[in-house]
């Protein structure tokens, strides 16, 4: 095998389609890897960031910053679209020219393995973690004539936490020497994440500039998917605007939105007639967010066999005996011999019953213990006793 | 979940047609019907979708397979009756499974299901079989002399040998495959380095027969990885061959299923042997000098005697190799003939019971029994294991370990009244809490802590003594020789807390080597 081989994969024998009707053409621009044209709501933090990592290249000098928010509210993308038009600007020569490198601590077995992939970003050298931290205190710490600014975008942040919290530590340290001209840019989920878990040398350095992206309202949803669709006519105006709210009031998580969309149009393309497609109506939506949204504990316990159902209904008459959200397999087994003769059925033996619960164990219904306890095993509820009685007493 | 029940012996039906399958198994279920369809060489086993097939060797195996779904509205329990017989299956030739009638005496029930569950060799079987049974009920007895007799490929792996599952891995392999394709396994193998080599092996050597894995003592492979049970269970579909695993444990399979589920194994049931069988079994190994009828006259008397406490197999047959000299004593000096059985038996009798007190419990062992009957001596005039309590223990050991014995049982309590010279008067009962009033030697020792021991210790050692290392050092190898345990491993240095651990006769022997009056400071015996 060649020793400095580009990994590569396979090329398609034939192009990619290109979208037949309007449907699908929404969907592919509704994907979530698709990247937008502009992202739209996000203009005044997009503003911030960029203000900030202008003014450091510009100056010559390096900072931190930290930029929080729930999954689903734009973080990634907007750095991303600030360093494309920070390059661009370079191009244009109107900023000096810059490093960008990105690691993401999720895609790490180690933290550790930071400083390799950042040294291997920064020079194309391959070396050990302890080795590839040596060379880039060398870097970061000599004065070099003509050094570019490097901008480091970590995202995940929390996952490079270890136990002395070295990895943080360098990675913050590093933009306070005099001579790195390092900007760090840190992306994770918790807002309190430094007073949470770093200690204080760390949290001081990372430094107070910091940003929260809050999660989208339905308004700007809305506009996120109109301006994705750009003129594309798919969605009546109100299933959009049942699409934003419900996501809205749940999460404010775009990609929810969108794959709500997506589903939405599945089932229009589905449920019309061929030739005739329609425009995604409040139906589609409805049944797009039902699929999503809906919990399938309830449906599971509906299509349980009936010694199933009689052993759940056990297990609530048990709790509702003892007072208590948890009882052993013996008392519950009493119940269900009990309800058995109730029902006219022909009582179950402890194995039976044994086989039972534990299929219910199987897909969470309950929670179990090891079943080598038998009869002692205790036995809770996964969900509450409510959702368990409307499901049975549904139908 | 599917069970086997064991057919009655009586009803048998020498048909020839398959039977038909019963109108409540529907094809929606999970539900396998057995016994309609002849081209099921071809078929697999589809677990959980659709209609499974057993091979067409049960029509022509005169044995009608009958589901009956007991259970109703969910199909939990399946049963298959068959009626008993001598052996028949077709696909086996017909002398080798007329030996193995004759071998496998007792076990008829289950050694047909087994073989209509295995089929015909070429045919597949059902994924896997999980049998119990009591020890020594004949489980891997019946199963390895059926695999070796009808010379089936299998592999035999015991889960006490197989410490680690690289162990048991490398031993199946090699059993089917041959030792090159062992040799593959890398150094610390894991299930799926297991399963591809299961698979290049299956593509060189494609099945011409089912393979079967027997794994013995199955109830280990609940401490091994937790992967590692469920993917033996579906190994069929794993690695895509012809295989069943048979697992022999002798719990049940309620204490097997892991808790995030798995595929449900058919059951098989060995039941005991009944007083009758064992006395067929006993019977056969007869002494080629006597008389069949003689042998089992002596074994009649031995289960008299032993069939309430012990039903093993085993174990009998070890008592009655053991024994049979003396009950032929009698002939031998020409007091009785074989057929005085009465004789024989009063002479017997009381043999056995002293057998039961002493080599049955291991007291005396086989080759000293064995020896004193030679010698004849007065059976059990020597001393067994258990009459070895006597141990030699420096003097303070002695009174550390009765200070030890009085902390573990006595109540706190009663401290002051004991080992205090002015203590007032007190009554018994009055003043001690319910569960302190029950004998604490039903109850077990107590824990104490270090400080009470050595406050009971001076005050029951008469002399002055100074509480010097050597004190200490010997309350912690009395800890070592196990006389004392210590409870709770918190904390090593400060206020560790002990237990006791010998008994009432123990420590009567040492105090009275000391004359010491333990009795009479025990509160227990007031």
């Amino acid at each position: 095998t060649p020793r400095h081989a580009t990994p590569s994969i396979p090329s398609r024998i034939q192009p990619a389609r290109k979208p037949g009707n309007v449907l699908e053409e929404a969907r592919a621009r509704l994907h979530v890897s698709s990247v937008p044209e502009s992202l739209p709501c996000r203009e005044q933090e997009f503003q911030d960031i960029y203000n900030f990592v202008e003014s450091k290249i510009m100056d010559g000098t390096g900072g931190c910053m930290y930029i929080s928010g729930v999954p689903g509210t734009g973080k990634t993308a907007t750095v991303h679209e600030v360093i494309r038009s920070l390059q661009h600007a370079a191009e244009q020569e109107e900023i000096p020219p810059f490093h960008f490198i990105e690691i993401n601590g999720m895609k790490m077995t180690d933290p550790h393995q930071a400083y390799v992939q950042i040294l291997q970003k920064l020079t194309d050298q391959k070396a050990t973690p302890d080795h590839a931290a040596a060379l880039l205190e060398k870097r970061f710490s000599t004065p070099a004539p003509k050094k570019e600014t490097t901008v480091l975008l970590v995202d995940e942040l929390d996952l490079l936490w270890t136990r002395k919290q070295n990895v943080m530590y360098n990675i913050f340290d590093w933009p306070t020497r005099r001579h790195a001209r390092l900007v760090v840019l840190t992306i994770a989920n918790t807002m309190d994440l430094p007073e949470r878990i770093m200690i204080n040398r760390v949290a001081s350095r990372l430094g107070l500039t910091r940003m929260s992206f809050q999660p989208y309202t339905f308004k700007q949803l809305q506009q996120i998917i109109t301006s994705r669709l750009n003129r594309v006519k798919a969605f009546e105006e109100d299933a959009l605007q049942l699409v934003s709210r419900k996501v809205a009031a749940l999460s404010g998580d775009a990609r929810r939105c969108l794959d709500i969309c997506r589903r939405a149009t599945e089932i229009c393309e589905h449920a019309g007639q061929k030739g005739a497609i329609g425009l995604v109506g409040m139906s589609h939506v409805m049944e797009a967010l039902d699929e999503m949204f809906s919990s399938s504990y309830v449906t599971a316990i509906r299509c349980a066999s009936l010694q199933e159902q009689l052993f759940l209904r056990a297990v609530i008459a048990e709790f509702r005996r003892l007072g208590l959200e948890e009882a052993t397999f013996q008392q519950v087994f009493v119940q269900h011999q009990a309800l058995c003769r109730v029902e006219g059925l022909q009582p179950v033996s402890v194995s039976e019953s044994l086989a039972v619960c534990q299929r219910l164990g199987a897909c969470r219904l309950l929670l179990l213990e090891p079943s080598r306890l038998d009869l002692l095993l205790r036995v809770r509820l996964n969900l509450s006793q409510d959702d368990v009685l409307y499901a049975l007493k549904a139908d | 979940m599917r069970r086997i029940k064991n057919p009655p012996v009586s009803r048998y039906h020498p048909t020839n047609t398959p039977s038909p399958p019963p109108p409540s198994v529907t094809p929606a279920q999970n539900t396998h019907s057995f016994g309609s369809s002849n081209s099921a060489r071809e078929r697999k086993w589809r677990h959980n979708s659709e209609v499974t097939l057993l091979p067409a060797a049960r029509q022509s195996a005169r044995i009608s397979l009958v589901c009956v779904d007991v259970f109703c509205g969910s199909g939990f329990r399946r049963m298959l009756k068959m009626p008993g017989a001598a052996l028949q299956c077709s696909g086996y030739p017909e002398d080798k499974l007329q030996t193995l009638t004759e071998r496998l005496t007792c076990r008829e029930v289950q050694t047909g299901t087994l073989l209509s569950l295995m089929g015909e060799p070429e045919q597949y079987s059902y994924p896997s079989v999980f049998v119990y049974g009591h020890r020594a009920t004949g489980k891997s007895h019946v199963l390895l002399t059926l695999l070796t007799h009808l010379q089936l490929p299998h592999a035999a792996v015991s889960c006490v040998e197989c410490v680690s599952a690289g162990l048991m891995f490398e031993q199946v392999l090699s059993a089917l495959f041959g030792p090159d394709a062992a040799s593959l396994l890398p150094r610390c193998p894991s299930l799926s380095d297991f399963v591809r080599i299961y698979r290049q092996a299956c593509v060189q050597h494609p099945a011409q027969q089912t393979r079967y894995i027997v794994v013995e003592k199955a109830e280990l492979l609940r401490d091994m990885e937790a992967n590692l049970l469920p993917a033996l269970l579906r190994l069929q579909e794993l690695v895509d061959d012809n295989v069943t695993v048979f697992l022999l444990s002798e719990i049940v399979w309620e204490k097997f299923r892991p808790n995030t589920g798995c595929f449900e194994p058919l059951l098989l049931h060995f039941p005991d042997y009944t007083k009758a069988e064992l006395l067929h079994i006993l019977s056969r190994d007869s002494h080629p000098s006597h008389t069949p009828e003689f042998y089992s006259s002596y074994i009649n008397i031995l289960l008299g005697v032993f069939y309430s406490v012990c039903r093993d197999l085993r174990e009998l047959r070890h008592l009655a190799a053991l024994n049979f000299s003396k009950f032929c004593e009698p002939l031998e000096k020409g007091e009785a003939r074989e057929s005085d059985t009465h004789k024989l038996w009063r002479n017997m009798e009381p043999h056995l019971k002293k057998a039961m007190q002493s080599v049955y419990l291991r007291e005396v062992s086989s080759v000293q029994w064995e020896q004193q009957q030679v010698d004849e001596k007065e059976a059990t005039s020597l001393r067994g294991l258990s009459a070895h309590t006597h141990v030699e223990l420096p003097y303070y050991s002695k009174f550390l370990l009765i200070a030890a014995y009085l902390a573990s049982y006595n109540p706190a309590r009663t401290d002051r009244r004991f080992f205090l010279k002015h203590h007032g008067k007190m009554k018994k009962t009055n003043f001690l809490k319910k569960h302190e009033k029950t004998s604490n030697h039903l109850l077990g020792p107590k824990p104490f802590p270090l400080d009470r021991l050595l406050a009971i210790f001076y005050s029951v050692v008469d002399s002055r003594v100074a509480p010097t290392a050597s004190v200490f050092s010997q309350i912690s190898s009395l800890v070592t020789l196990q006389l004392l345990t210590q409870v709770g491993h918190d904390d090593q240095l400060d206020s560790p807390k002990y237990k006791c651990a010998v008994s009432l006769d123990f420590i009567l022997a040492i105090s009275r080597t000391v004359s010491f009056d333990i009795v009479r400071y025990l509160y227990d015996f007031l």
